[in-house]
């Protein structure tokens, strides 16, 4: 009987305590995000489209073509033409670096195994395109510049692994 | 002028009886019947209770939105017009411009009289509803009980509206509403008896003018919260909106209405909760009685202050189960406004 009445005493209580919590929320600021108008701000890693971006001491892409991109890409997304680099030491480069955009699933696996580090998921996320042609991009040709947090990151990613050897 | 302004806010019903003179004597001149005039008197006023009708009850959807939206971290409307205000006006419109859909298994004529039902009984009880002093469509010596009379026509609307509509959801939302309101009518009309022994009188004017100041929400606090649980189960709104459920009942009674019908449903739906707030502000918060403000003013001002007191009891309370709110209701509310009932009239008799 007693745990009855102090059940019934303390379901009533937790009403005004409701309540409250409602009344409180009314006076927060709302959480929504304006999309087209206010953006996000994407975390560090935050996986966009693939880019092969320019290193600014190099002046050009790391890439060597050794297409281990190519092989690993579950959906063969990545096509690479290389050839050899015509200055010095001959090392092969990509000529072209096909990357089609309407079979990739952003699953970062060729960032992963880039030897070199020349490949980064950049942040861009508005990715429609009229036309199907529009969705196969040739990376070396885009010569894509990172900014913001993500040159820093990416940046030192390949500086400490320079060290390490 | 200044004079004039003041006589329309404060002092409604000489200035309003001034017109009716004049206009009388004018058109008794004319030699035509005084019955003509009385008639066009009445349609003009339902004119101006149809315009506020629809108005308030847009700008009550919006209001509800922007408050849920907030109490949810949300922002609401805020797309069409300045901070999202024509928002209902374009919802209005386009329910408006739809095609008008009547199943082929439908009854199509009691399908088609069901919204116009539920509408008429809500625009009914406008008549009793004291706006301010002598701003009363009719002030009937039997109001409570024409108020009590015409507010539960609202269930011969929808539980037609669910039987017309041959759709088991629409049936199912239909009885429902009809044994929710049946149930909650109860505690509904004794907390309102206690209100009308402790005034005497039947007459909503009467009743308006025999609180003390502060209202009978002070004498009668139990009263008060039964009677707008009470109320908020009748207009069929969370935690009591077991009719439209949307997660069991698809939409209810209103399931296959769509366009225009839909509108009228909803429309009434939303008329319902302003008069539920606004008996609540004349029957226990002192009706249009205020300092300063002219009674008009204070009357709205209440009675949205109630409405968003069912607006955020409907944003923070989840549903109740079927059989719980037939509980609720004969086990909880019914004794509690019996013995609401007996007290005050104990007391009314001894003090």
């Amino acid at each position: 009987m007693d745990r009855d009445v102090v059940s019934i005493l303390k379901a009533i209580a937790s009403l005004p305590r409701g309540l409250w919590i409602t009344f409180s929320y009314l006076f927060r600021r709302p959480i929504t995000i304006q999309y087209p108008e206010e953006k996000a701000e994407l975390p560090l890693r935050f996986r966009g489209r693939l880019v092969m971006p320019i290193d600014q001491q190099k002046g050009t892409n790391r890439c060597t073509a050794c297409m281990r991109c190519v092989t690993i890409c579950p959906n063969h997304s990545i096509d690479i033409e290389p050839e050899k680099d015509p200055g010095g030491e001959q090392k092969p480069r990509p000529a072209r670096y096909l990357y089609n955009l309407g079979t990739c699933m952003f699953c970062n696996l060729c960032v992963e195994v880039c030897p070199f580090f020349a490949l980064v998921m950049s942040d861009e996320h508005e990715l429609a395109t009229t036309e199907r042609s529009g969705l196969v991009i040739d990376l070396v040709k885009e010569r894509y510049r990172l900014s913001g947090k993500k040159a820093g990151w990416w940046q030192q990613k390949f500086r400490s692994a320079a060290g390490e050897e | 002028m200044g004079r004039f302004l003041y006589d329309l806010f404060y002092n409604t019903d000489t200035v309003l009886a001034g017109w009716s003179a004049a206009a009388h004597a004018s058109w008794a001149a004319h030699g035509r019947p005084a019955v003509a005039l009385d008639v066009l008197f009445q349609l003009c006023a339902a004119a101006a209770v149809g315009l506020f009708l629809v108005l308030n009850a847009l700008f009550i959807i919006y209001f509800e939105r922007k408050v849920a939206a907030r109490m949810q971290l949300r922002r609401g409307p805020n797309r069409v017009g300045p901070l999202g205000i024509l928002q209902t006006l374009a919802d209005t419109i386009k329910l408006l411009i739809k095609e008008d859909i009547i199943p082929d298994a439908a009854d199509r004529g009691l399908f088609r009289v069901a919204p116009v039902i539920v509408l008429a009984a809500t625009f009914m009880l406008f008549v009793v509803l004291p706006f301010g002093k002598g701003l009363t469509a009719a002030d009937i010596n039997v109001g409570l009980v024409y108020f009590l009379a015409i507010g539960s026509l609202t269930v011969i609307g929808i539980l037609a509206g669910g039987w017309a509509s041959n759709n088991k959801y629409s049936l199912m939302g239909g009885m429902r509403s009809a044994a929710q309101i049946v149930s909650y009518e109860v505690p509904a009309v004794l907390t309102v008896l206690s209100v009308a022994m402790l005034a005497g009188s039947l007459k909503m004017g009467d009743i308006v003018t025999a609180q003390p100041v502060y209202g009978y929400v002070l004498l009668q606090p139990i009263g008060f919260l039964l009677f707008l649980t009470a109320s908020n189960a009748e207009i069929n709104r969370a935690p009591f909106d077991l009719p439209e459920s949307d997660s069991e009942l698809v939409s209810g009674f209103v399931t296959e209405y769509s366009a225009m019908r839909f509108a009228f449903f909803f429309l009434g739906e939303y008329t319902n909760l302003f008069l539920a707030a606004a008996f609540a502000t004349t029957l226990f918060l002192g009706g249009w009685r205020g300092p300063l403000l002219p009674p008009i003013v204070w009357f709205l001002l209440k009675t949205y202050f109630v409405v968003f007191l069912l607006i955020w009891v409907r944003w923070t309370f989840p549903r109740l189960r079927v059989d719980h709110l037939m509980q609720f209701s004969w086990k909880v509310l019914l004794p509690l406004s019996l013995a609401n009932l007996v007290v005050t009239a104990v007391l009314v008799k001894a003090l």
